[in-house]
């Protein structure tokens, strides 16, 4: 017991009866959840499931019921102080137009005690991005670099992206993701990470969480869902007899019907087809469906 | 305090429009008007005011400027106030201030401090700039226009460095007096963004007509009731005027030492003390705002 104690490193994030509500109407429904150091998390849902809701409550930008606590703090009380350590990049954020680059990584030296302007600059270095820009004239997927460049230049033990891809092209997507793979990710830091392109970000994920109407409905590490959880592409033949074993989902893809179970041996599957670990994507899909009301 | 003055800088880099280019043009404008007019012939002392030295035509020309300086600023900062505690949203950026490690407090004071501090400083150097085009002028006047009679150059330098002494006081003395309306404007901005301006005014005039139309007959108000009537006693700063302007007709310098003591026995230093902390706890409930409710 003590063992186990000494070994399991305190939670980066945990929450506790985490509810939420806006306007009478409840939006988080109690959400309980630990995110220890050093790992990578998904958070994802459809929209109005809540991701950003719960992530705001992490970052201390809204009040709720419940108990967060974020590097042993409460948010909502400490968000200045906390976010020393907490670095976030949101979907609708946007950095000061009014700004130039190296106006801002002046400004920053300033305002942030973990913030990095060589790092900064070295992260910007093969981009198209220049000191002397005004914000306000850098495109897109250069405001996306520029920003990703400023969060991975904070020394934080926490970063929350939360779509910080939205809207940009799939390269820009794909080299934002490589970089803080490549660049940012150590053992000290953990990320958790919102998008609706989760088949992009599958390959870097340790952990997954899906919320559904404010609920967590699942909440795993990556390498144990090829364990819970099995797609099969069932023969023809075969259809009635998979499905007498419940699959959790199931559809047609081009005149084959692809069944997803949930804690049901490989070894029984095998018997109606090719069995196959489902993508993120796939179990999402699955997972998401609300059930008859 | 590092972090303070980089916000502070960060204010001036986003609102030196209205406090640096926009004085600039109005000096060079103002250079060119004032040029053209002695080219045409437009100041002529004789016909107005008689004979009177260089120096006291330079007075009355800086003080007038120091004056429509000082209005200038005033509502500058009415409109930056209005603007400035609601801009982090604009662009959708607050949510990258939220995620400095910087409280909303610190950065709503920074804003106040700013308007303040670093936009009335950019003024009293456009001010001083405009005492320099003036000098100019008095001089080609002293060359090509009756009128004038030449001064010293020690009579300029002893009145720009009165009236600028006695300008600063009055700066900052009215800047303190009014604080307290900018940070209510500035608490509008934050609950109500652009609509703060319109606010500024309505609310109190909703208060002081309901004050007018249910509580006149009963309580012993003053004319317009008690509200409004210490908004325009709160509102007006006008002290030492009749003061100014003798010290500015008499034949020596402009002294700006006889007139700080009659000015300084002129304000209402309990107004102005609670003013200043009035506008303290306005700061402290809109960074509160901002803190809880304000995240986009």
């Amino acid at each position: 017991m003590n063992d186990l104690a000494q070994t399991t490193p305190a939670p980066i994030v945990s929450a506790r009866g985490l509810r939420k509500q806006f306007g009478g109407r409840e939006i988080l429904h109690g959400l309980d959840f630990d995110i220890p150091p050093g790992r990578i998390y998904g958070l994802v849902g459809h929209n109005g499931a809540g991701k950003t809701t719960t992530l705001n409550a992490i970052l201390g930008l809204t009040s709720y019921e419940g108990t967060v606590r974020v590097l042993g703090e409460d948010p909502y009380a400490k968000r200045a102080s906390l976010m020393e350590n907490v670095a976030f990049i949101s979907d609708v954020a946007s950095l000061p137009r009014f700004l130039r680059v190296r106006e801002l990584f002046a400004l920053l030296t300033n305002i942030h005690p973990n913030f990095d302007p060589q790092k900064a600059r070295g992260f910007l270095e093969g981009t198209d991005v220049r000191m002397d820009a005004r914000i306000k004239n850098l495109s897109k997927g250069m405001v996306a670099q520029l920003h990703l460049a400023v969060v991975m230049a904070i020394n934080a033990k926490l970063l929350v992206l939360d779509e910080p891809t939205l809207g940009l092209d799939i390269t820009y997507r794909k080299r934002f993701y490589r970089r803080l793979l490549e660049d940012y990710m150590t053992e000290e830091r953990t990320l958790l990470i919102t998008t609706h392109q989760v088949d992009e970000i599958e390959f870097m994920l340790s952990d997954i969480m899906f919320i559904r109407d404010g609920e967590l409905i699942l909440h795993m590490q990556m390498e144990t869902v090829s364990g819970k959880f099995a797609q099969v592409l069932v023969r023809p033949a075969d259809v009635d007899a998979a499905r007498a074993l419940k699959p959790i989902y199931e559809e047609t893809r081009f005149g084959q019907t692809a069944m997803v179970f949930d804690g049901v041996e490989r070894e029984r599957l095998a018997a109606f087809g090719e069995v196959s670990t489902p993508t993120l994507s796939d179990l999402f899909v699955a997972l998401m469906q609300r059930g008859p009301k | 305090m590092k972090s303070l003055t980089a916000l502070i800088k960060r204010e001036y880099l986003e609102h030196r429009g209205a406090f640096l280019y926009a004085p600039a043009v109005i000096l060079v404008i103002l250079a060119v008007i004032m040029l053209s007019g002695i080219g045409i012939g437009r100041f002529n002392a004789v016909a107005k005011v008689g004979v009177i030295s260089g120096a006291k035509g330079f007075e009355f020309g800086f003080l007038a400027l120091s004056a429509l300086w000082m209005a200038y600023l005033l509502a500058a900062l009415f409109f930056y106030f209005a603007d400035a505690f609601s801009a982090d949203a604009r662009n959708n950026a607050m949510l990258f201030w939220k995620s400095m490690p910087q409280s909303d407090f610190k950065i709503l004071a920074s804003k106040m401090l700013a308007g303040l501090t670093v936009f009335p400083f950019l003024i009293l150097c456009a001010l001083i700039l405009s005492g320099v085009v003036v000098f100019v002028g008095v001089v080609i006047l002293l060359v090509t226009a009756p009128g004038l009679t030449t001064s010293d150059p020690g009579a300029f330098l002893a009145s720009a460095l009165n009236i600028l002494a006695f300008d600063v006081g009055y700066l900052v003395l009215a800047l303190l007096w009014y604080a307290p309306f900018f940070a209510w404007v500035g608490l509008l901005s934050t609950l109500f963004r652009r609509w703060s301006i319109p606010l500024a005014f309505l609310i109190p005039g909703l208060l002081g007509l309901a004050e007018n139309l249910l509580f006149r007959n009963i309580l012993a108000a003053p004319d317009a009731g008690f509200v409004l009537s210490y908004l325009r006693h709160r509102m007006n700063f006008a002290v030492g005027h009749e003061d100014i302007w003798a010290s500015m007709v008499q034949d020596g310098t402009f002294n700006a030492a006889a007139l700080y003591t009659r000015f300084l026995s002129e304000v209402d230093w309990s107004q102005l003390v609670g003013g200043v902390a009035v506008a303290f706890v306005l700061v402290y409930i809109a960074s509160e705002y901002r803190r809880r409710f304000v995240a986009t």
